[in-house]
Parts: C-alpha cells; structure tokens; sequence
C-alpha cells in the first residue's frame, strides 16, 4: 500500500484582532491508499479545519503536508486550484449542486471547465459514475428537481469524475435522513472497496464511523488515538 | 467553448431579469441611434439648405498683395502688385476657364457672374442691393429663382430685374413696375421688375437682384471680363478639393462653399458636441446598468462559485463567464437596440407637418450603427469585468460553510 496522504505538526491558530484561536496544536496524520478513515471528535474540535488544510482550502499557520508524493505547502494559489481539480475530491454536508445543469453535467463540471467542454469520453464517464450511484436515469435531469439523497449521491459522482487520489468528505450524511445516509454510505463503502478509492469522513454519526476501517479523533486540538475501527464496533 | 455554455445558462435561467437588462441596453442604443441620426440629419439638412442655393465653389481673381512679402519674393510680388493696382480685378479669359472647368468630371453647372453693390431707387425709397449679372439661360444654374418666384416670371430680357420679396417689399416694389439702378461703378438705369422670389435664405430676399451679364456689363464698366465663376458640384463634400485643383489649374482664387459659410461650421461642431455628450451619457448608462446586475449575479452565485472554485476550477474560467455574460448582453442588448434605433428614427422620419416637410429631420441610415454596436459590446464587457474579478476572487470555503 502507498501512502496518499502524510501531514505532520499541523498548527491552526485563528486571529481575530488580539485574540488567537488555537485550533490544531501539532496534528500528524497519514493515510494509505484505499483507507475509508473518518474523522471524529466533539463539535469544535477542528474536524472542518483539519479538512480544509488537507484539502488546499486553507492554509495552515504552521506543518508539512504531502498528498500523492508532493509537498503542498509552497503551492502558489494557481497550483493548489489544479492540484485540487485533479487529485482531490470534495463532498460537503450540502450537497452544492450546480442549479442551472443537469445531472451528468454536474459531475462533469470539475473535469469539463479546465478541458473547455464535455466531450464524448467525460460525458461517458459521467453517466458511468452516474450509473454506479444509481442515478442512470435521472442524467438529464435538473440539479433541482433531484431529492436530497439523490443530490448528495450526485455530489459523490461529481467528487469522483476526475479520478481524485483522496475524496475529502465533511459530513456528507448530516443532512440526511437514515435510508438516505444509509445508500450514500454504502456508495463510499463500494467505490473504496471496488476501485480502491482512498476516504477521509468526517461525521459526527457513530453509524457511519462504525462501518470506517479506521477512525481518527480529535480532541482538543490533537490526534488522541488511531484504533482499528473494528475495535469500536459494538 | 464550456465557459460560453455556462454563461448562456446562467443568462438563460433567469429570463425575466435578462430580458429588463437586455431591454434596458436597447433602449440606451436606441437613445444613441436616435441622437445621432437627428444630428447627422440636423446637418445635413442646414447643408443642404446652404448648398442648394448657393455656389460650391466661387472662382474670383487673386486678391491684390494677398500674399505677405518674404525674402527673394518681394520683389516679384512687388511687382505684381504694382501691376494690379492700375488693372480692374476681373477674369478677361472667362470663356477659355469656363470650358476648363465644364470638362472637370463632378461639375454640374457653372454660372460666369458679374456681381457688384448698387443701390435701388424707387420715388424716396433707396436700399443697397447686391447685384448679381449672369447669363439668363443660367438664371437657376447656381441658385434656384424661376421654381421659387411668387410673382412675375424669370425672363430677364435687356431691362429685367428680378429682386427678393423682402427687398421688394422694403421698396414697395411689384412685379411690371420700374425702378431706378445706381451702381458703384456709377452706372445708372432703370430697369424693370421682372418677377418676385422667396428662397427663404434672409441674405437672398433680402439683398440681392439678378439681372443679365449684358445688362450688367455697362452698368459695371466691364465690357469684356467677369468678376467670378460660380460653380456647383455633383457631391459638395468635395468642394475643397475641387476648389484646390481650379486654383492651382486656374490661377484664380478658388473658395468652397464651407469658407464662405464658418459659421454653419461653427454651429455643426457645436451640435455635434452636444450630441456626443448625450452619446457619451447613454453609454455610461449602458455600462452601469450592466456592471449592476452583474455584480448582483455574481453575489447570488457566491455559494456556486465558490463551489467550483473548491474543485480547483481556475479563477480565469470564472471570470470568462461573467464577461461573457457581459459580452452577450452587450451583443443581444445592442442589436434589438439597432433595430428598435432604426425603426424609430424611419418613422420619424416618415411624419410630415400640414406642408408635407418633416418635422424633425431624421437621417435614419446615419444612426452610427456599427459604431454604437462596437461600443455597447465592448462597454457591457467592459462592465462585467468588475463582477467577473470579484466572483474570481471568491473564497471556496466561505461558500461551503455558508
Ligand atoms: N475562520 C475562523 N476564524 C476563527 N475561528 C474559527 C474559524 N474557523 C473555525 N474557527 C474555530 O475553530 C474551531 C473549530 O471549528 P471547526 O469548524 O473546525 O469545528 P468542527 O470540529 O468541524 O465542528 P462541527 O462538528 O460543529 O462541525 C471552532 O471553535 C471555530 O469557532
Ligand atoms: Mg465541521
């Protein structure tokens, strides 16, 4: 197995005027290849902060971070957007479709925009993708007029076009209701079993933590323990 | 072109927003269409005025010591003027420069003229007048009179005089009736009134009485020579350089019709200030009506780009879209406003006063269409380049955690 992600000494501190938000004091995580690792810890923990630095939305006050074998950190803006758009995939509590497309050019978007157009070989992958979240049918249908768990499992299709190395995924079942949570849980579970697709998970649902191969958890700013997720089942 | 695609989706899922923006652009251009159609016409019609009834250009002898004596030419040009001093200023060899000018491709008509000051006598009554002898077959050749007489008739014959309605009132002159000619030259005799005009131009019924060039010859002492040729053209925006060519070919002064006319200049220059201020103001309000709903576009959509901004997708992507977004609205807006432009301006044009003459004279194929297309294009995107940086700029995470 090879390693997809590796960051140490992670350091957030929020400035607000005089005051400093410590955040993260000194995280060191790493992930292998083909891992489905949530992330938990109790609410304000920096679960969303520590995603958004492993995900090039933020920049960390301070550690080193090296996804699919580069260094991130010296990145200029421009590198970290197309490092994003072809290593990276995001699923977020909302699912944040695009209004004005359809299905299929939702999950296109992310490799069509930088390419200039969806051509033959996306628009295949994209029903594909669309296909394996069980959606075939709904390609053509308005982001709109799709229901909440057909959004989010839209969303996953769309996280996944461009082949990413890791998919980021900040409470993707939050805004769901139990069957809904159930079906986009058992899409991550069948994409990282099936093709080997690395996840990091943040929830705060012991469902969802429970069926991770692995859990990190945060408490106060730092990794308290890496267990075998088996350990936690009950 | 994928940016092109998301521009028109975003104009096109909003119809009744873009249709009021796209509106509101055309009715800008129709202002300017509108505007610059009635000034082009505006000037069109005073130069038309000023070129139909007088000449386009006027032939007269080199003016005496015209020049200012410098160096080696002083005393050749002394010389000249020596010369000219004892000599009548008129051209001897009218007839030989008459055929000259007849064979110039754009000449329409020519008038050998004999013109001088006088005075017109009747009982008490005397009013300066300024005397114009030409050829009678010529009599309409530079100024329209027989089409414009009111009363009488155009045939000037040995003794005929044909004079304004104003002059002929002042005098209480009618048509048939005689009437005494005294000239600066201190040629005297009665002549009679032939017919009446009424251009309508103040300076001509006002001030000038046509007689024949045989008339006029005794009268003035010239039994030979005229005093100037007067010349009308096919295009009379060519008179400069026509005028340029007859002097050099000539010898003579040739003078277009705008150098006797400055003030006509000055009044359309003036005219085409204010128009291109009001052009100016309607392009301003073309800019700001798109920067506005673009940069309110461009807030609605934060959550959205913001979204695709996560996914890595290039800030330049973005600011594409919104200035194509521009750009179309700039294109549809500019071309619904041509038509509507050239649609008004033909029907204004096409109304007519109780008289058949058009109150308001429109030219509507000088709507400066290409010219306001191009710049209301160019405008809107310029005006979405605002939005466009400020949606590029962005912060992905804002927009996620909203
Ligand atoms: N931009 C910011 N400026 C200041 N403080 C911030 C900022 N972003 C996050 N924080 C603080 O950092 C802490 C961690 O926030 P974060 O969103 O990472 O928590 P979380 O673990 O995701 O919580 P939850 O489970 O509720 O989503 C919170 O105390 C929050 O107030
Ligand atoms: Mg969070």
């Amino acid at each position: 197995m090879s390693r997809v992600l590796q960051a140490r000494g992670v350091v957030m501190t929020f400035r607000n005027g005089d005051e400093e938000t410590e955040v993260l004091r000194g995280i060191d995580v790493a992930l292998e290849t083909g891992e489905l690792v949530a992330l938990v810890g109790a609410s304000g923990s920096g679960k969303s902060t520590l995603l958004s630095i492993l995900g090039l939305l933020l920049r960390p006050t301070a550690g080193e971070i090296e996804i699919a074998g580069q260094r991130v950190e010296g990145m200029s803006e421009r590198a970290r957007a197309a490092f994003r758009n072809q290593r990276l995939g995001f699923v977020f509590q909302f699912h944040h479709l695009l209004p004005d497309f359809s299905a299929m050019e939702n999950v296109a978007f992310p490799a069509a925009a930088p390419a200039g157009g969806i051509s033959p070989e996306m628009r295949r992958r994209a029903l594909s993708l669309l296909d394996r979240v069980g959606l075939a049918d709904r390609a053509d249908f308005p982001a709109t007029r799709l229901s909440g768990g057909q959004k989010q499992r839209v969303a996953i299709a769309r996280a996944l076009m461009n082949k990413p190395d890791l998919v980021i995924a900040d409470e993707p079942t939050g805004n769901l209701d139990l069957r809904s949570a159930g079906q986009v849980l058992d899409l991550m579970e069948e994409v990282n079993r099936e093709d080997g697709g690395t996840f990091l998970i943040c929830t705060h649902d012991e469902h969802v933590a429970a069926r991770c191969s692995r859990r990190i958890q945060l408490v106060d700013g730092r990794v308290q323990a890496q267990d075998e997720g088996s350990d936690h089942r009950d | 072109m994928f940016a092109l695609k998301v521009a028109r989706r975003y104009l096109t899922s909003n119809p009744a927003q873009t249709v009021l923006l796209v509106t509101g652009v055309a009715l800008g251009v129709t202002v300017f269409i509108f505007i610059t159609a009635l000034i082009e016409g505006l000037a069109i019609r005073l130069t038309d005025q000023v070129t139909a009834n007088s000449a386009h250009v006027t032939l007269e002898p080199p003016t005496r010591l015209a020049e200012i004596l410098t160096g080696d030419e002083a005393v050749r040009t002394e010389g000249v003027a020596l010369v000219s001093t004892f000599q009548r200023r008129q051209i001897r060899a009218w007839r030989s420069t008459a055929e000259l000018i007849t064979r110039q491709p754009g000449v329409s008509a020519l008038s050998p003229q004999i013109s001088g000051n006088a005075f017109l006598v009747k009982g008490e009554a005397v009013q300066p007048v300024s005397v114009t002898g030409l050829e009678p077959e010529g009599l309409d050749a530079i100024t329209p009179i027989t089409p414009n007489l009111v009363s009488g008739q155009g045939a000037l014959g040995a003794d005929g005089l044909l004079i304004g309605t104003q002059l002929a009132e002042d005098l209480g002159l009618t048509a048939g009736q005689p009437v005494l000619l005294r000239t600066d030259r201190g040629g005297e005799r009665l002549l009679t009134v032939r017919g009446v005009f009424k251009t309508g131009l103040q300076s001509l019924d006002s001030r000038v009485a046509f007689l024949s060039l045989q008339t006029a010859r005794p009268l003035f002492d010239l039994p030979e020579g005229v005093t100037n040729i007067e010349i009308k053209l096919d295009d009379p925006g060519r008179a400069r350089e026509v005028a340029d060519f007859l002097a050099g070919a000539t010898g003579l002064r040739a003078t277009p019709w705008q150098e006797k006319n400055l003030n006509l200049e000055d009044a359309l220059e003036a005219q085409g200030r204010t128009g291109t201020l009001i052009q100016l103001f309607s392009l301003i309000s073309i800019v700001i009506g798109v920067a506005s709903a673009l940069v309110l576009s461009a807030y609605r959509r934060r959550s959205e780009v913001g979204i695709m901004r996560a996914f890595g997708i290039s800030g330049g992507f973005i600011v594409a879209v919104f200035m194509l977004q521009g750009l179309l609205i700039g294109l549809a807006g500019g071309l619904l406003g041509c038509v509507s432009g050239y649609g008004l301006c033909t029907f204004l044009a096409s109304l007519t006063d109780a008289e058949g003459n058009a109150p308001l004279p429109i030219a509507p194929e000088r709507g400066g269409y290409v010219a306001v297309l191009i710049l209301t294009t160019l405008g809107a995107v310029l005006a979405s380049a605002f939005p466009a940086r400020s949606a590029s700029r962005i912060d992905p995470l804002e927009a996620i955690q909203q």
